[in-house]
């Protein structure tokens, strides 16, 4: 009996044995597989791109698509379900989060994916090494409100011979994150001078400094090149601050930011398997690799567990 | 013949019905053309009016804002225009329309400086003076220059010309303080040269035999230029401009987009004065002429009048184009949001602020309303260009149908 059980039975079972992971397998990649929609930051444009490519060579079922239209386009993205996921280069405004409230119930789920950092760039043969903050304010702002008591329009005020003549100074355009950012921190929440030449984008403001040797302007962090020169900001105390990693990490470098993921997210339930899969890559020591392969800073490591933990996202290997 | 007359009918209603088509297609055609330009126009003043009262996302602005200067806080009064920080709660709104306004024009200015004097010059030298082969050539060029989208040529200024000007800028004043006697130099000495030589390099094919002539000159410019930085402007001339005239010099200034721009507007502008300077029957040129006028005389007493309602509205289509332009502006000017009468300092166009401003701007919000308010002003503008544009050419035409000429 037990020999015919054996003989019937062992190659049913044998089969199923082999065949049952192939099963699972094939279950769990049609479970994550489609389009995962993402709308938002441009300055975050090339890390979601990053982590989409990441993604999709882990599971190849999914795709990102990412339409970067800049980080106001995200709320009102997220609120109509348009879009899954709200890259954005700044937390959402109070206003911002009202609206969603309203219309959801519930307050979108925020989730700090990176840290990212200003820096105040001049050309590299200019002398200056760094600037205290209400030098900075007299510099870029006709409001002065870090407290700087005249202006700051030529070289010379600052205590340099060379270069020569006024300070020419160059900005990212008015409604992107990087200017609010700069202009919340750098000028207290003070007015730019109209002067002040408004690009499109970091790169554009990087090269404008690069090519000319009286020009300062302030540009994310990842857009550094060899042609410019990042300032340290010294505190009161004469201490100076150099935009490094770990200084951004830490927050020691006031000019930095986190940079976010914003998801539609009610109460209780737990994510889709898609973007559980995206945010588990994102926040997976990978994730921050690609952060740091494209120049900006990683979180710091207890701040990334904490969020996996806030998610239930279990701790691969650790 | 009795069973072909049906057929004929047939053939007949078919056409007219045909007809009556093709009329209701070409009417309606007409009457959506005419309805789209008037929803655009309705679509933003309803968009805009909200603007004025407090409702829900949109906060009030009060029309003064929109163009009364603010003081500073060092004493300085100035237009401002700062829409994203000032419009946070307790903040005095900074959205003055005015520099913005005052950069379009700005720029539109200087572009029309550049581009009407070329493209009227070459318009009129092909026109009248060119050896017909070179004209074959020389009209589709100037046309393929058309095609250049702005965004390249605007690309190429700022980061290309703009930087080289800011650097050799004494070669650049000495070229254009040498460029017209050189030009005059040339023609005193073709006038010198024994006739059989004129027949070697003769007048109609000048377009081409001054190149090399105009590159001399730029080459002479360029070693004269530290001679006339040292011997005019103390050995700088950014610094001379700075202390004794009190410019300042930015390196994406109104100089640079009135080139970029100009060279964008000339193509169109030198197409339609070109067709209105040839459209001129040659009746009237050769009864000046054989009346014993020089070329010269017909040119400016004969040709010149009879086209005048076409370059006119070529003119106007180069000005209205320079208000809307775009891509050039963005990326040659700086975007300061400033009033100077500076043409080497930044400004800032109402184009560009849309083009930079309404990707962030919320829907709805103040922000969005006040970008839409400068598209209104955008409209406005181009509509009185092309009105005023037409009404000359009206009356222009009316004065001078009795000579024939002109479209």
């Amino acid at each position: 009996m037990s020999a015919v059980l054996r003989r019937c039975l062992a190659p049913w079972l044998l089969l199923v044995a082999l065949a049952l992971p192939q099963v699972q397998a094939q279950v769990q990649a049609e479970e994550i597989a489609g389009i995962l929609g993402a709308m938002g930051s441009d300055t975050m444009a090339g890390l979601m791109l990053r982590w989409g490519e990441a993604l999709s060579r882990q599971h190849p079922g999914i795709r990102l698509q990412l339409q970067a239209s800049g980080s106001a386009s995200a709320p009102p993205a997220l609120m109509a379900g348009t879009t899954r996921l709200g890259p954005m280069s700044r937390p959402m405004s109070e206003a911002e989060r009202r609206a969603f409230i309203e219309r959801q119930g519930y307050p979108p789920r925020e989730l700090a994916v990176a840290r990212d950092a200003l820096v105040v760039v001049v050309h590299r043969h200019n002398p200056l090494e760094s600037l205290e903050g209400h030098e900075l304010d007299a510099i870029f702002s006709d409001s002065r409100r870090c407290g700087a008591r005249e202006g700051v329009h030529q070289w010379r005020q600052l205590g340099l011979d060379r270069p020569e003549g006024r300070i020419r100074l160059h900005g990212r355009n008015a409604a992107s994150g990087t200017h609010g950012l700069f202009r919340r921190i750098a000028l207290c929440d003070g007015y730019f001078r109209p002067e002040v030449n408004e690009h499109p984008g970091s790169a554009a403001v990087v090269a404008a400094v690069a090519e000319d040797p009286r020009a300062i302007g302030y540009a994310g962090l990842n857009h550094l090149t060899p042609g410019v020169k990042a300032l340290a900001r010294r505190d009161s105390e004469g201490r100076r601050h150099f935009p490094d990693p770990e200084a951004v990490q830490r927050g020691d470098y006031a000019l930095s930011r986190d940079l976010y993921l914003y998801l539609n997210l009610p109460p209780g339930e737990s994510l889709p398997a898609a973007e559980r899969a995206f945010i588990d890559l994102v926040l997976s020591p990978d994730g921050q690799a690609i952060v740091e392969e494209l120049g900006f800073v990683a979180l710091p490591e207890a701040r990334r567990l904490d969020q996996r933990r806030g998610l239930g996202l279990d701790e691969a290997g650790s | 013949m009795p069973d072909s007359s049906p057929s004929l009918s047939v053939r007949r209603r078919l056409r007219q019905g045909r007809d009556r088509l093709a009329t209701v297609l070409v009417t309606a055609g007409g009457i959506g053309v005419i309805l789209a330009l008037l929803a655009i126009g309705v679509f933003l003043v309803v968009e805009v009016v909200p603007l004025f009262w407090s409702t829900g996302a949109t906060q009030a602005v009060s029309p003064e804002a929109l163009w009364s200067p603010l003081a500073g806080p060092d004493d300085s009064v100035g237009h401002r225009w700062d829409p994203t920080a000032s419009l946070a709660a307790g903040e005095t709104p900074r959205v003055s329309l005015v520099p913005l306004a005052w950069g379009t024009l700005e720029a539109a200015a200087w572009a029309l400086l550049i581009a009407v004097p070329l493209a009227l010059g070459a318009a009129a030298h092909s026109a009248l003076f060119v050896s017909s082969r070179l004209r074959s050539h020389l009209k589709p060029t100037l046309e393929l220059m058309e095609a250049l989208p702005g965004v390249v040529i605007g690309f190429v200024a700022g980061l290309v010309l703009a930087p080289w000007v800011e650097r050799h800028l004494a070669d650049v004043l000495a070229m254009l303080l040498l460029l017209v006697p050189g030009l005059l130099l040339a023609g005193g000495l073709w006038s010198c040269l024994p006739p059989r030589l004129q027949q070697v390099v003769p007048l109609g094919w000048a377009g081409l035999w001054l190149l090399p002539w105009l590159l001399l000159v730029m080459v002479v410019a360029q070693a004269l230029s530290p001679w006339l930085e040292a011997w005019a402007f103390d050995g700088d001339l950014r610094q001379w401009l700075e202390v004794h005239l009190g410019l300042d010099i930015a390196v994406r200034n109104a100089m640079i987009v009135g080139m970029a721009m100009g060279f964008a507007v000339m193509p169109s502008v030198y197409a339609l004065a070109e067709d209105a300077l040839s459209g001129v029957p040659r009746s009237l040129v050769e009864g000046a002429q054989a009346l014993g006028a020089t070329r010269w005389q017909t040119l400016w007493r004969v040709v010149l009048p009879a086209a005048s309602p076409g370059i006119f509205s070529a003119v106007m289509i180069g000005a209205g184009r320079a208000v809307g332009e775009t891509m050039i502006v963005l990326m040659a000017s700086g975007n300061a949001a400033l009033m100077t009468w500076n043409p080497l300092d930044g400004l800032r166009s109402l184009a560009a602020t849309i083009a930079i401003e309404l990707p962030e701007a919320g829907p709805g919000g103040t922000h969005y309303r006040l970008l839409l308010l400068a598209a209104l002003l955008l409209f406005v503008f181009t509509f009185l260009v092309n009105t005023l544009a037409e009404l000359v050419r009206t009356r222009l035409r009316r004065r001078y149908r009795r000579l024939g000429g002109g479209t």
